[in-house]
């Protein structure tokens, strides 16, 4: 016996490869979540009372704030500096931001207890509180990055009107963008303010919003070139090398100054005997330093590795291990709980916190989201073309 | 009993005899799970060598502190802190983000891990049984204590008292009572025979620990203001010496085709 297996199906669904993967983890992230909403967050973390929150906060909140930043730094140069040679950078770093801030609302959601009532942030105001602030600013940074992107959006439906009007009064959302983007990457820092007695003291300082908005440029600075990088390769386009070069030239700067401001608070505070003498400690915050801060100077330094195309992503690379795990240190390992006592009554004694597989899952599959917005994006809308352009050629495989 | 101007417990660790009756009153007043308790008893286990032998209990609850971290931390105010001393929690206004959790330096307020969004997932903690203070009783687990381990009373009189215990028996305490400057002051307060540290209490100065976050947020308006001016002040700028630069750029342009 034979079947007929002859018919043809109507739909074919034609994915490169990548695209299966990112969709398959993208539904598992949906699974996970809704067992996690049925089930509550235990179900699928390790969270516990000692450690409310982990990888979600470190990876999703701070690590996908952090890389962001490229936003508002090309739109602040474009715009406000007027220095109109980086246009052709715009839209993919707004588009990134945008991505990114999206990808950073939705993890929120499936981290906060109530996401139904995220909104009561809008009209349920705490003035001290941080958490607040950041609340706003992702939710008016988001509103403004939708603005600065539409126009690219429009171009792609053809409503050269709509994305007209929206560039002629761009500026004074520019501006906001620059100000919402300020007070966001600085106030993660002092998200962690209130934490002088658990948070190690090479990590706690009164500045760590300072650094926080100094370290996000020079991180801002490498996920462009990263950006660009990985989507001339992937989309078979010219790279702006010599417009990448400035940045990576820039980079240097920026984290020389992060270095002086954080020895410099360190010394000031009297912590630096710390640098040796905390154990693991010590090890994590050298190694921050060491990858996220003193080799990308090094490397950017060499003038041939800033006119290469592999020399800038692997310069782009490190900068952003050692950065990200900077934001991994100060929101997660660096955190310290008390220890657990002697008979402890059970439910308090779990001061151990290891993400467990759904736990990273989430974060994976709103990552993956990211990717496949981002190439969606860029295939279909004119993200990496000049602006008002009408013969430019069109990308895409 | 007189009245009471700031509700305060006193707890005194060398009176503990780690019945835990407490939790078992605090449970059953307040009708919570017994394992999700609001009050716990943790011991540093027995120390020293014989006949040397010292054990120490600590009986944990909410320090209802005066300048309150959860209070600080909570982002749509679901914490209040009375005049006269408790800091309670509002389940409607929740939203689940735990940042009381991360703030609080004595990790208080618990969170429901176990339940989804259509049971409903909060914060829990202490409440200082308003129900039974505003009614002049005791809180539940200070009604219950045995050995008056637990105290209750007014802030001032209670810290009056500690220290005259103190005094009284010369030797048998740390000379210090916590509570009455850690963190800027708690209405839980506790004396010791073995180090604060060993009982699981954190090294607190005097100043709350939200001391320099809510400075941080006093200057956060006017720090915007002041940066979007600058920026607006600076694109303003930067366009006008661009559009100078073009028309200068026109006019030699035209001079030349002279």
């Amino acid at each position: 016996m034979k079947l007929n297996l002859t018919i043809q199906p109507r739909f074919r669904l034609n994915f490169s490869p990548l695209v299966w993967v990112l969709l398959i983890l993208m539904g598992i992230a949906f699974v996970t979540a809704m067992i996690r909403y049925i089930f509550g967050i235990g179900a699928i973390s390790d969270l516990s009372y000692s450690y409310p929150w982990g990888f979600w906060i470190s990876f999703d909140l701070f690590t996908g704030v952090v890389i962001s930043s490229g936003g508002f730094l090309m739109a602040g140069s474009v715009y406000i500096l007027g220095i109109k040679e980086f246009q052709p950078l715009l839209r993919p770093s707004v588009l990134t931001a945008f991505l990114g801030y999206i990808m950073v609302a939705i993890a929120l959601l499936v981290d906060l207890g109530h996401p139904e009532r995220i909104w009561y942030m809008m009209i349920h105001w705490n003035g001290t509180s941080v958490l607040l602030e950041i609340g706003i600013c992702v939710m008016s940074y988001l509103t403004v990055l939708a603005i600065e992107f539409a126009p690219v959006a429009f171009e792609g439906f053809k409503l050269q009107k709509w994305a007209h009007l929206i560039h002629k009064y761009i500026m004074p959302f520019v501006i906001l963008g620059v100000v919402l983007s300020t007070l966001h990457q600085s106030s993660l820092g002092s998200l962690l303010l209130i934490q002088p007695a658990k948070l190690h003291p090479l990590w706690w300082t009164p500045v760590l919003p300072i650094m926080f908005f100094t370290s996000a440029i020079s991180v801002g600075l490498a996920m462009i070139i990263l950006e660009s990088s990985l989507s001339s390769r992937y989309f078979q386009r010219g790279l702006e090398t010599h417009l990448l070069e400035k940045l990576a030239k820039a980079i240097p700067v920026v984290l020389a100054i992060y270095l002086v401001l954080k020895f410099g608070e360190l010394a000031f505070a009297g912590d630096l005997h710390y640098l040796f003498t905390s154990g693991g400690f010590s090890i994590l915050f050298w190694a921050e330093i060491l990858i996220g801060a003193v080799a990308p100077i090094i490397w950017f330094s060499v003038r041939g590795n800033r006119k290469s195309a592999n020399g800038l992503l692997a310069g782009a690379i490190i900068l952003l291990l050692g950065m990200i795990l900077n934001r991994f240190n100060v929101s997660w390992f660096a955190v310290r709980h008390p220890d657990p006592m002697f008979y402890m009554p059970a439910f308090m004694s779990n001061v151990h916190y290891m993400p467990t597989l759904p736990e990273i899952s989430v974060s994976l599959g709103i990552f993956a989201a990211g990717i496949l917005a981002f190439g969606l994006a860029a295939k279909y809308l004119p993200v990496f073309e000049e602006e008002h352009d009408p013969k430019a050629p069109s990308f895409g495989d | 009993m007189t009245e009471i101007k700031h509700h305060a417990y006193l707890f005194d660790a060398t009176r503990c005899i780690d019945c835990r009756a407490c939790m078992v009153a605090c449970s059953v007043e307040n009708n919570i799970e017994m394992d999700k308790t609001r009050i716990w008893v943790a011991g540093v286990g027995i120390k020293g060598e014989y006949p040397e032998l010292q054990r120490g209990t600590m009986v944990y609850h909410c320090m209802h502190c005066d300048h309150p971290d959860c209070m600080s931390a909570c982002p749509v105010g679901a914490y209040t802190k009375a005049e006269d001393g408790p800091v309670t929690y509002n389940p409607d206004l929740c939203i689940g983000c735990r940042y009381c959790m991360n703030a609080c330096p004595f990790g208080v307020p618990h969170f429901d891990y176990d339940k989804g969004i259509i049971e409903g997932a909060f914060i829990d903690k202490c409440t200082f049984c308003p129900q039974r203070i505003y009614n002049g009783q005791e809180p539940a687990c200070v009604q219950t204590c045995p050995t008056d381990a637990l105290e209750y009373g007014d802030r001032e009189e209670l810290i009056a008292r500690a220290h005259a215990r103190i005094a009284d028996h010369p030797g048998r305490y740390i000379d210090h009572v916590y509570g009455e400057k850690e963190n800027g002051g708690t209405s839980y307060l506790i004396i010791s025979h073995i180090p604060f540290g060993e009982l699981g209490l954190p090294n607190l100065p005097a100043t709350p620990v939200n001391e320099v976050s809510e400075k941080v947020m006093e200057i956060t308006i006017p720090f915007a203001l002041g940066w979007g001016a600058i920026l607006t002040g600076v694109a303003a700028g930067v366009n006008l010496y661009n559009k100078k630069k073009e028309k200068t750029a026109v006019e030699e342009k035209a001079e030349k085709s002279k």
